[in-house]
């Protein structure tokens, strides 16, 4: 039986579905990346860094699961790593944007919060959120670990986070749409916390600073 | 320094294996909901396509869409509201809240009454039978996603959920007109499955609103 609700069918649902396939496919092909990634993370963690996550729009709310997935683990007996979301504080935002400095919002919350130990990971659908870019260069500039979450960077005029010295893990996904971005950047992040912990459950891995403390 | 104590550094010689096992993992883990996605394509076409229909419908009488969920389901909250208030891409901007937004009002409802009413309590105050209520909980037995759906359906509301594992209570619950139900026992890919469906839900309704 065909349903047919005005212009919806089945054969929409279908193409919806498998306009899908490639970008999540293709992130098997980047598991080098993300394991890299991980393990750098890892390390910062077990210095005892935090984790700031910053996006705007879609990948806000994405900043706000990745932080949750670190504090409170679904998983239990996971410990609890130390995350917060740059999106969180509205007064904060508004402010900054009133005040017409919208791109400096995350910088500016970079220079004020983080300590050099601390891992920032930017998320930008896009690849080219100007204020994503300038939170990163921040971090790198006050020696952060640097993490970027990006859709291909193809559509947008802002600056390429890809391809920024700044960043020094990028995650692309392969699409331009930011709603298949968004999904195959939660598999990064829920990747990213699980595989974290397979590194700080091994701390011999996580370099000589660790085994002298 | 590793000449005099080699074994401080023995361990790290391990680092190259253990990056290689958590590629496998990630890569695994990408094909895992690759192949979720694509079986669900099947499983949810007809409810996606009732529940696009009748969005569009809510939406089209000036109706207003209200998200709630806790945790990372809270985030999905907040992407769904944010997915049609405001999608960039030229598609039409649609009335939405997420009820984890106001930080006042959850507080106070907590403090003062519960949490199971954190979102019952906001639906009674702002929904009107126009509306379109979705919740989302991967366990399918968030107590106060429960209650919100018991007021938005009293209400008369339009009510969407999205659940994981078997469904939990939201698959006996008798409030939810539209059910998405991910079969899989990982709370990960349920959640990577759910963030596809909304995003499809969300294009299929704009679809239907064309």
């Amino acid at each position: 039986m065909t349903h047919t609700v005005g212009r919806l069918d089945r054969a929409a649902v279908d193409a919806a579905f498998g306009r899908r396939v490639d970008a999540g496919t293709a992130l098997a092909d980047d598991a080098n990346q993300v394991a890299a990634a991980c393990h750098a993370m890892a390390a910062r963690f077990h210095r005892g860094g935090r984790l700031l996550v910053f996006g705007n729009g879609g990948a806000a709310t994405d900043a706000a699961h990745l932080a949750v997935e670190f504090i409170h683990p679904v998983i239990v007996g996971k410990r609890a790593l130390p995350a917060l979301s740059l999106t969180n504080d509205v007064a904060f935002f508004s402010g900054l944007a009133a005040a017409g400095a919208f791109a400096d919002t995350f910088a500016a919350q970079v220079r004020l919060l983080a300590r050099p130990e601390d891992i920032a990971l930017g998320i930008s659908a896009s690849g080219r959120c100007a204020n994503v870019a300038a939170g990163l260069a921040a971090a790198d500039d006050s020696g952060l670990l640097t993490v970027a979450l990006l859709g291909d960077g193809t559509v947008g005029d802002g600056p390429d986070i890809a391809s920024s010295p700044a960043v020094a893990h990028v995650i692309q996904a392969h699409s331009s749409d930011a709603r298949i971005v968004k999904e195959v950047h939660v598999t990064v992040y829920h990747v990213l916390w699980e595989l974290v912990h397979v590194f700080l459950e091994q701390p011999g891995l996580l370099g000589p600073k660790v085994i002298r403390s | 320094m590793e000449a005099l104590y080699p074994f401080l550094y023995a361990d790290q010689l391990d680092v190259e294996p253990v990056l290689r096992a958590v590629s496998v993992s990630t890569a695994d883990k990408a094909r895992e909901i690759v192949a979720l996605r694509q079986q669900l394509a099947g499983h949810f076409a007809d409810t996606l396509i009732a529940c696009a229909g009748d969005m569009a419908d809510r939406f089209t009488a000036g109706g207003r869409l209200f998200t709630f969920g806790n945790g990372g389901s809270s985030s999905d909250a907040q992407a769904v509201a944010q997915l049609f208030l405001n999608p960039a891409t030229g598609a039409r901007a649609l009335p939405a809240l997420s009820l984890t937004n106001d930080v006042a009002v959850l507080t106070a409802l907590s403090n003062d009454i519960g949490f199971e009413v954190v979102f019952a309590r906001q639906l009674a105050a702002q929904g009107t039978a126009q509306d379109i209520a979705v919740g989302l909980s991967t366990s399918g037995g968030s107590a106060n996603v429960l209650a919100g759906f018991e007021q938005a359906n009293r209400r008369g509301m339009l009510t969407v959920g999205f659940a994981g594992y078997e469904g939990g209570r939201m698959a006996e619950a008798d409030t939810i007109d539209h059910l998405f139900v991910v079969p899989s026992a990982s709370v990960h890919r349920i959640q990577e499955a759910q963030t596809t469906t909304y995003n499809v839900l969300w294009e299929l309704t704009q679809l239907a609103m064309d």
